[in-house]
């Protein structure tokens, strides 16, 4: 008998399905694609398959078990409250548990993102080869030519000095008094490497409203992707990484400018333990993750009329786009439409669809671009139909896919993270 | 098993990626909204043309392939499960809405249009379809129109074949007809159209569809009207139209339900309420304003306990989502469930629950009630376990004596959920055998080989 310890995990959670098939109105591939391997209820069953010995993890099994963005959309909107998200994951882990990894995923998951100097090293390296892709405009670049069937993929460039080579260990506040708390930066890959002035800016912001901040430079990469992917072991080992990391610190809260961050570190509880011991250690790692956009407006109080924009923006019609990691996985959706409206100088419009994913889902946008960009298209006509020149979110992942579609739809809009609006 | 060579002529047809044969894909077609009915398929085919449909029907009427069109998979009889195995005719990429005509309040659908993808659209308009199944976010209107299906919305405006105007079917032998028109008034001939309609796929294909449409309406209100008997709001509901309120919808849920939802999601339902109706009035302001009155005066001169009127949308809304969370309430609290759809004559709902009552009683089971009281349509749903063979067997018999039931207080065996598998066994037992033969003779002349959804409505 097979050992399915990952998917007796998730049976509970499988059972829930009473296969109505609402999902499939929400779920943005099930929309393209119109088949039922692609809907939560098809996926959920195929998984039932497994767990009654009736199905092997063929490779078709792998791929249906793939191609799921984890938005969370159909599991929000679900009657009977299927956590759908739970049973993709625990299928993943379970096949990784059963088949590895394969060589890609081993190498970057475990060898790459697992270790934090050697992340950092292959940064440099890439950072230093990047004049080998061509400009698409600014400091956007996209794939040459010769790579063209991965598609003409457009990226932000690497920084030119990563967050984690010019950030302090500890920050004061700048009135010089006793801070009114001491907080933790998590800092994230993509603000690491691409967008290193959001911390900065972050980190000045915090300060400016009292609060000390300390950077620990053990802290490791959060983990979404690799844990996402079925690899729990190296999730686990992350998350305990991340959990020492700031543990001694005596810290009241642990923030971060990346929803997906935010979200992966406070659901370490949810996906990740195997015993109590853990489950207990995990737990109250969560209590003290905040998001940016609900550390500044539900704990440090700033009411939203008092933030000041930033003069460039001034004029400007904005809309908003929820990442899925906030609005579905930590509910915050309030928060920056209050700042966006409160904000004067700008108007703001609600975009059709706000909360539809961007199409991204980590890794899935590597596997399937061709379905990111169609799914992206859609997001894309919510765009154009609030005319907004500026398109703000608070998650780097989907930033960095929102920037690709809005050129490769040829549109005129801008991209940016709401810290990057006000002062 | 079906030849090789037949699969690559379908998938000439259709192009290769619009015919699925892995096994994994074959599991996923093999089940639909209920729970006990499963069967693979041996192959899934996706047409988007009416030509494609055609050219397969031609196909497996001559090799004598079973066909099971579906749309969203989203019924509850077991319509959609490819019984006899063979192809499974996935309609949900031929999904185009070729034309909102709002002149003549009517639109052109394809088979694979999800109606809550064309109650957008339409509101674009200010149009509606009022059909409104409550699987609507995934439901087809060629399966919506195959299982003539009904809503909440039935009381004011009645059920899908109200408004159909026409149909395009691709007949078992490839053939395509045109049924109906695109009229309100049409005698030209025997009504072939509505044969087609709740005919659950046996009898062809629906490729496209002429809708009726009606405005949208220009107010709404909403009130939760609570009861200390279930009876009881089931005598208000021929009380309030005998008045000469019609409201749009008129739905009810006991105390088992009210309380499942507000563990669920809790929006402040009366727990200790024997019952709730939910009334909803729907036209000019004015009107609406003046029947919401009444209803409140009624329903409170006939042994309501309290009238409750949504304040706003935000509360209306509050109210409808906890209705729609009905069936997932109830279908997520047993392993095993028995929905029932009987539908009697409204004056006779009373008697229906009461009925019901002493059924649980005597076989000491939960059976709890929630549907469109307006309309005598109930959705009696019997809690057991299909492992426990003891329970099992006594709702069974629970069952039983509910559908007899129904028919003794003149009803029938299924409002709007079709007979597909699931209602099989009780079809003979209610319906005079001339009428079955002629039903079957029907299907024989329209299909001599016997492949559309075979296996369906009768055993």
């Amino acid at each position: 008998m097979k050992d399915l310890k990952e998917l007796k995990k998730i049976e509970q959670f499988s059972d829930q399905c009473m296969k109505c098939g609402f999902c499939s109105f929400f779920c943005p591939v099930y929309q393209e694609e119109k088949m039922e391997t692609s809907v939560a209820r098809g996926k959920n069953y195929l998984v039932k398959q497994i767990l009654a010995g009736n199905q092997e993890w063929t490779p078709e099994m792998a791929n249906i078990i793939g191609k799921c963005l984890l938005c969370k959309r159909c599991a929000a909107n679900c009657p009977s409250k299927t956590q759908i998200d739970r049973v993709v994951v625990g299928a993943r882990a379970q096949m990784v548990s059963e088949k590895g990894l394969g060589f890609i995923k081993n190498f970057a998951f475990r060898k790459v993102m697992a270790n934090r100097k050697a992340f950092g090293r292959y940064a440099k390296l890439m950072q230093a080869f990047q004049w080998m892709m061509p400009k698409t405009e600014g400091k956007i670049r996209h794939l040459p030519d010769f790579v063209k069937s991965l598609g003409k993929r457009n990226f932000p460039e690497l920084a030119k000095t990563f967050l984690r080579d010019q950030v302090k260990p500890v920050y004061k506040p700048q009135n010089g008094e006793k801070p009114k708390m001491r907080v933790g930066f998590f800092t994230g890959c993509a603000t690491d490497f691409v967008y290193p002035d959001f911390g900065l800016k972050f980190i000045d912001f915090l300060t400016r409203h009292g609060v000390e901040v300390v950077v620990p430079d053990t802290q490791n990469c959060c983990g979404a992707a690799i844990y996402f992917s079925g690899d729990f072991e190296t999730g686990r080992m992350l998350a305990d990484l991340n959990v020492k990391a700031f543990k001694d610190l005596n810290v009241d809260y642990i923030v971060t400018t990346c929803a997906t961050c935010s979200s992966t570190l406070k659901d370490y509880q949810k996906y990740l333990p195997d015993n109590e011991d853990q489950k207990q250690r995990y737990e109250e790692f969560e209590k003290k993750i905040k998001d940016s956009m609900e550390f500044i407006i539900d704990i440090l109080k700033i009411k939203p009329e008092d933030f000041k924009l930033k003069k460039e923006f001034e004029g400007k019609t904005v809309t908003w786009h929820d990442p899925c990691h906030l609005v579905r996985y930590q509910n915050i959706k309030d928060q920056p439409r209050a700042i966006l409206k409160a904000l004067k100088g700008i108007k703001y419009v609600e975009m059709p669809n706000a909360d539809l994913c961007c199409g991204m889902g980590g890794s899935f946008s590597v596997y399937h671009y061709d379905l990111t960009k169609k799914i992206a298209g859609k997001k894309m006509d919510g765009i154009k139909a609030t005319g907004a020149d500026i398109v703000v979110t608070a998650c780097p992942g989907c930033m960095i896919n929102l920037v690709d579609n809005v050129l490769l739809n040829k549109m005129p809009q801008k991209v940016h993270h709401l810290l990057e609006l006000v002062e | 098993m079906l030849k090789e060579s037949l699969i690559s002529e379908f998938e000439k047809i259709v192009g290769k990626e619009n015919v699925l044969t892995a096994p994994e894909a074959l599991k996923a077609y093999s089940y639909d909204g209920t729970t006990s009915w499963i069967k693979e398929p041996e192959v899934v085919i996706f047409p988007k043309t009416t030509a494609e449909v055609s050219q397969i029907m031609k196909i497996a009427n001559a090799e004598k392939i079973p066909v099971t069109p579906r749309g969203g998979g989203t019924n509850v009889s077991g319509g959609s499960v490819p019984w006899h195995s063979g192809i499974v005719l996935a309609m949900t990429k031929f999904n185009q809405i070729v034309k909102v005509d709002k002149e003549n309040l009517t639109a052109t659908v394809e088979p694979g249009v999800v109606l809550q993808d064309l109650t957008l659209r339409l509101m674009k308009d200010g149009l509606f379809f009022p059909p409104d199944p409550q699987s609507f976010l995934g439901a087809t209107l060629g399966g919506i129109i195959s299982e003539n299906a009904g809503g909440p919305a039935c009381v004011k405006y009645g059920v899908t074949k109200q408004y159909i105007l026409g149909i395009e079917v691709v007949l078992p032998t490839g053939d395509v007809v045109h049924l109906g028109g695109r009229t309100l008034k049409n005698v030209v001939g025997y009504d072939l159209l509505h044969i087609f309609i709740s005919a659950e796929g046996t009898l062809g294909v629906i490729t496209k569809a002429e809708l009726k449409l009606n405005p949208l309406p220009m107010a709404k209100k909403t009130l939760c009207v609570v009861y200390d008997d279930v009876a009881v709001a089931g005598e208000s509901v021929f009380r309030v139209l005998e008045n000469g309120v019609i409201p749009g919808k008129i739905e009810l849920f006991d105390n088992w339900v009210i309380n499942r939802i507000e563990e669920m999601m809790p929006i402040g339902l009366p727990k200790d309420a024997d019952a709730v109706l939910l009334f909803e009035v729907d036209g000019i302001p004015e009107a609406v304003e003046k029947e919401a009155e009444k209803i409140a005066e009624i329903t409170m001169k006939y042994g309501a306990k309290e009238v409750r009127v949504a304040k706003d949308m935000d509360e209306a809304n509050k109210y409808w989502m906890a209705r729609r969370a009905g069936f997932a309430a109830v279908f997520g609290k047993a392993k095993t469930v028995f929905a029932e759809d009987v539908t009697v004559p409204r004056g006779n709902i009373p008697k229906l629950i009461n009925r019901c009552k002493d059924l649980a009683k005597k076989y000491d089971l939960e059976i709890v009630v929630l549907g469109h009281a307006g309309d005598g349509n109930l959705h009696p749903a019997i809690l057991t376990d299909i492992s426990n063979k003891d329970h099992y067997d006594r709702a069974v018999k629970a069952m039983d004596e509910i559908i007899e039931s129904a028919v003794e207080f003149g009803g029938v065996l299924s409002g709007e959920h079709g007979i597909g598998l699931e209602k099989q066994k009780f079809m003979k037992k209610v319906t005079e055998p001339v009428v079955i033969d002629l039903m079957k003779n029907i299907k024989a002349l329209i299909d001599p080989n016997n492949i559309m959804n075979p296996g369906k409505i009768w055993e």
